[in-house]
């Protein structure tokens, strides 16, 4: 082991390359791992601030008092305005508060308290019974910018629900959210571990001639495998240990990413220490695993004679396995409907199923493309490109594999996106103002009254619940709110397009979590692509530099690499998005998956995509360069 | 004596301050077998890496029959190495994904050389090469003297002008590689192209019709077997 660590350490400026192509794969890898991680441990954490005033509470004994959510706007930013109906005494204050807020009491967030000391009071704080009484905590906010008020008051209050314990936990919106980004974590986790699993592949011949180097001074089998694994090993779980260190970097930039009404504490968006080990170990290990896997494709024999194993071919069996992946999807999502909580682990299971479906079936497109090229190959760059995917279909598929999954992912979200992102159409002129149980004729009286009495000019009529109210131009809206507070009766002044804030930020925050979800499984797609096609170069310098010693043109070498990663991609893309579009069936039909919006998402990310991978793959041409510049006996 | 197929004239090269090669001569005929020999650091390579066009000497002149090449662009003599010169390396350093006649067809495909045509030339080589049969065989399935043979097939294919050898039996055993020297120097002489074989072993360079000694960059002797 100690063998291992020295050669790695002494291995040259080639070995350090090498092993920072791993080392940049496996850390991209578990960035990307690490921050599906933090945003479940995000939900969490918001949870345990904010679950009593985001979820649908729920009386567990005796009840420490009533909740009413609103939701206010100020200055076009959304305001959650709680009520906290007849405090029970004596009961545990929610956090963030150092006491219960009595009646008549408002407690707001920083940095609505901020807002309140610097904007006019006519616009904000005369909403409000009373000046505020105390500033909410960071233990009771969803993230320092928050804007909420909670204000205690006497009963009855009309759709107060009884809070048990602050402290309990709650599910509806959280819960919904978190189930959506376990399916997250699921459509990224795939890619992410193709990534490590080929990285920790990479530059297997490199290894080997070391290994065979060893073997003839004598060593075991034991012993060479423990070497080649220790190297691996030790790479993995110091570059997963600068992934997690990035994604500890970039949690404030992530912080910033509304979700649910607000961003996040930078801190939530960590990972528990107990998981970031985790992480580490699992890479690690995952690395380990790869390494020993990748070793059984070389046989080093006891004089140090390496052998080249023909490749695993990938067989039509293969097939087989594909109708039983489209088989389990059916039936998972067929059954999805009985499996009330566990749903969303029925679907990911369904999903898991697709995956391992592009999976499998990518070496036997891979193997067919090759036969296909190798067939009708006119060209030497073609010849070479064809006999290469023929000869190693599993091995020239896994750098393609993550952006196969990607547009898989693609496929799957864009139609979802279509389909929840479009808009509600509500109106967003006219305010409501429903106090509950009142005439609405009598509430468009006291509406018009109060707004005459203040000079404020707007067109006021009665509603089906309440009074109309149409600002006229250059009237500020918030002035208008707050003027018709004592007549709102606590309930927020806001138009029916304000008043959906929740199902519109579902909606926006479903495409903004596609769009992360994107990102990153095109990130690792794009980082698979390059490193890998980096390692291939390093494996075969030698050959590829003998063929340009011999006259080979390094445009001919190029125009190979380029052809084994663009033909089988668009033939697996293109399966891979219709399986895509498969698992997104049971939510969007036909009509939005060729709705404009749907295109314009999937072929947007498809070229960003497609661009961003064959740039990557494009970087290893300087390696090429530099790897066939000098004379035939350097290395 | 006829016009010499390759002349190297005042050959210099140095790499910063070093002097590997100093006002080094040689001169290979039409069919005629030209051992480079030297011991380690004496700079063999070098020259041959001068006289293929891999390397500009730093002074001197390189002509292939009647062009001079040391002055042309990298691209211009990267094409004529892909034409006129073979190469035969320590290890075969075949294209593993290939089958053999594959890997000596693709020099002739380069060359603009339709595939039918160029497999067909191709598999000409096995049979006076001793490799009748196993022209669909990939490098991994050949023994290391059938592979470097394949290698010679490859550097043959073309009918170069000339061909250079880097210690071409450097890993097979000494009767393999014994043989395999007589049968390069045979086909060579056939094709009417010069052999230049950049050697450590002294059996080797005996086979050869000349030798040219190399010690500290400089060409000692010239001696015709």
């Amino acid at each position: 082991m100690r063998l291992g660590l020295r050669l790695l350490r002494t291995g040259g400026r080639r070995a350090w390359t090498a092993v920072g192509l791993v080392g940049a794969a496996v850390a991209v890898g578990t960035m990307l791992l690490a921050v599906a991680l933090g945003a479940v441990h995000g939900w969490d954490e918001r949870e345990a601030r904010t679950g009593w005033r985001d979820g649908d509470p729920r009386a567990v004994g005796t009840p420490a008092a009533g909740v009413r959510v609103d939701h206010d706007v100020v200055g076009g930013r959304p305001v959650q305005v709680v009520d906290l109906v007849d405090p029970r005494p004596g009961a545990a204050p929610p956090p963030g508060f150092d006491r219960m807020p009595a009646p008549g009491q408002v407690w707001v967030s920083p940095e609505l308290a901020g807002l309140i000391a610097t904007t006019p009071a006519d616009e904000l704080a005369a909403r409000f019974p009373a000046p505020p009484a105390g500033v909410i905590g960071e233990a009771g906010l969803r993230a320092p910018g928050e804007l909420v008020a909670v204000a205690g008051r006497a009963g009855p209050v009309e759709d107060a629900a009884p809070v048990g314990d602050f402290a309990t936990t709650t599910s509806g919106t959280l819960e919904l959210y978190r189930q959506l980004t376990y399916v997250a974590v699921t459509l990224m986790v795939f890619p992410v571990l193709s990534l490590l699993g080929a990285s920790a592949r990479l530059t297997a011949a490199r290894r080997t001639e070391r290994l065979a180097t060893l073997r003839l001074l004598g060593a075991s089998t034991a012993q060479v495998t423990a070497v080649a694994v220790t190297e691996t090993t030790a790479v993995a779980a110091a570059a997963a240990l600068v992934g997690v260190a990035a994604e500890w970097l970039l949690a404030p930039a992530l912080a910033g990413i509304p979700l649910a009404g607000s961003g996040w504490f930078a801190g939530d968006l960590r990972p528990a220490p107990v998981v970031v080990i985790g992480i580490v170990l699992g890479v690690a290990l995952l690395a380990t695993a790869a390494a020993l896997g990748g070793m059984r494709e070389v046989v080093v024999g006891p004089l140090g004679v390496v052998r080249r194993q023909r490749p695993g071919a990938a067989r039509l069996v293969r097939l087989l396995a594909v109708v039983a992946g489209v088989t389990v999807f059916v039936v998972a999502n067929r059954t999805r409907g009985a499996a009330g909580t566990i749903t969303g682990l029925v679907f990911g299971i369904g999903i898991l199923a697709l995956f391992a479906t592009v999976l499998l079936l990518g070496p036997l497109v891979v193997r067919i493309v090759g036969r296909g090229l190798v067939r009708s190959a006119r060209s030497p760059a073609r010849l070479l490109a064809g006999r290469r995917l023929l000869d190693d279909p599993r091995g020239a598929f896994r750098p393609l594999a993550g952006l196969t999954l990607a547009v898989f992912v693609a496929g799957f979200l864009a139609p979802l996106t279509a389909t929840v992102g479009g808009s509600t159409g509500a109106d967003d002129v006219t305010l409501r103002v429903r106090p509950g149980g009142a005439e609405p004729a009598a509430v468009a009286a006291a509406a018009r009254e109060r707004l005459d009495a203040l000079g404020i000019a707007a067109q006021v009529s009665a509603g089906r619940d309440g009074a109309l109210v149409v600002p006229d131009p250059g009237v500020a809206r918030d002035s208008v709110r707050t003027a018709l507070a004592p007549v709102a009766q606590g309930t927020a002044v806001v138009t029916a397009r304000e008043s959906e804030v929740v199902a519109i930020g579902l909606a926006t925050d479903l495409v903004t979590g596609a769009t992360v979800v994107l990102v990153a499984t095109f990130l690792v797609a794009a980082t698979s692509a390059g490193t890998s096609a980096a390692g291939r170069v390093l494996d075969q310098r030698r050959t590829l530099r003998h063929l340009v010693l011999a006259g080979t043109p390094v445009a001919v070498l190029d125009a190979a690499r380029r052809a084994e990663t663009v033909r089988p991609l668009v033939v697996n893309g293109a399966i891979a998005l219709v399986l895509g579009l498969l698992c997104a069936s049971p939510f969007a039909t036909a009509a939005t998956a060729l709705a404009p919006t749907a295109l314009l998402v999937l072929g947007g990310v498809l070229v960003v995509g497609v661009v961003l991978v064959l740039a990557a793959s494009s970087a290893s041409r300087p390696l090429l360069r530099s790897v066939t510049a000098g004379g035939s006996r350097e290395d | 004596m006829t016009r010499p197929v390759l002349r190297g004239i005042g050959l210099t090269h140095r790499y910063g301050a070093t002097t590997v090669l100093c006002d080094a001569e040689i001169a290979v005929h039409p069919g005629e077998v030209v051992a480079v020999t030297g011991p380690s650091g004496s700079g063999k390579s070098t020259l041959l890496h001068c006289l293929a066009g891999i390397l500009v000497p730093t002074e001197g002149q390189v002509w292939l029959g009647a062009d001079r090449i040391e002055g042309w662009s990298e691209s211009r003599r990267t094409a004529l190495r892909g034409a006129r010169l073979g190469f035969v390396f320590q290890s075969g350093h075949l294209l593993p994904e290939l089958p053999a006649v594959e890997n000596v067809a693709l020099p002739l495909m380069l060359g603009g050389v339709r595939r039918v045509e160029a497999v067909r030339r191709a598999a000409e080589w096995f049979a006076p090469l001793g490799l009748d049969g196993l022209q669909e065989r990939r490098p991994g399935q050949l023994s290391g003297g059938q592979e470097q043979r394949v290698a010679i097939a490859r550097a043959l294919v073309t009918e170069p002008e000339v061909v250079f050898a880097d210690e071409p039996t450097g890993a097979l055993d000494t009767g393999t590689g014994h043989r395999l020297m007589d049968l390069l120097a045979a086909l060579v002489a056939r094709t009417g192209a010069g052999l230049v074989v950049v050697t450590h072993d002294a059996e080797v360079a005996a086979r050869c019709h000349r030798t040219v000694a190399l010690r500290d960059g400089r060409t000692a002797s010239g001696v015709r077997s």
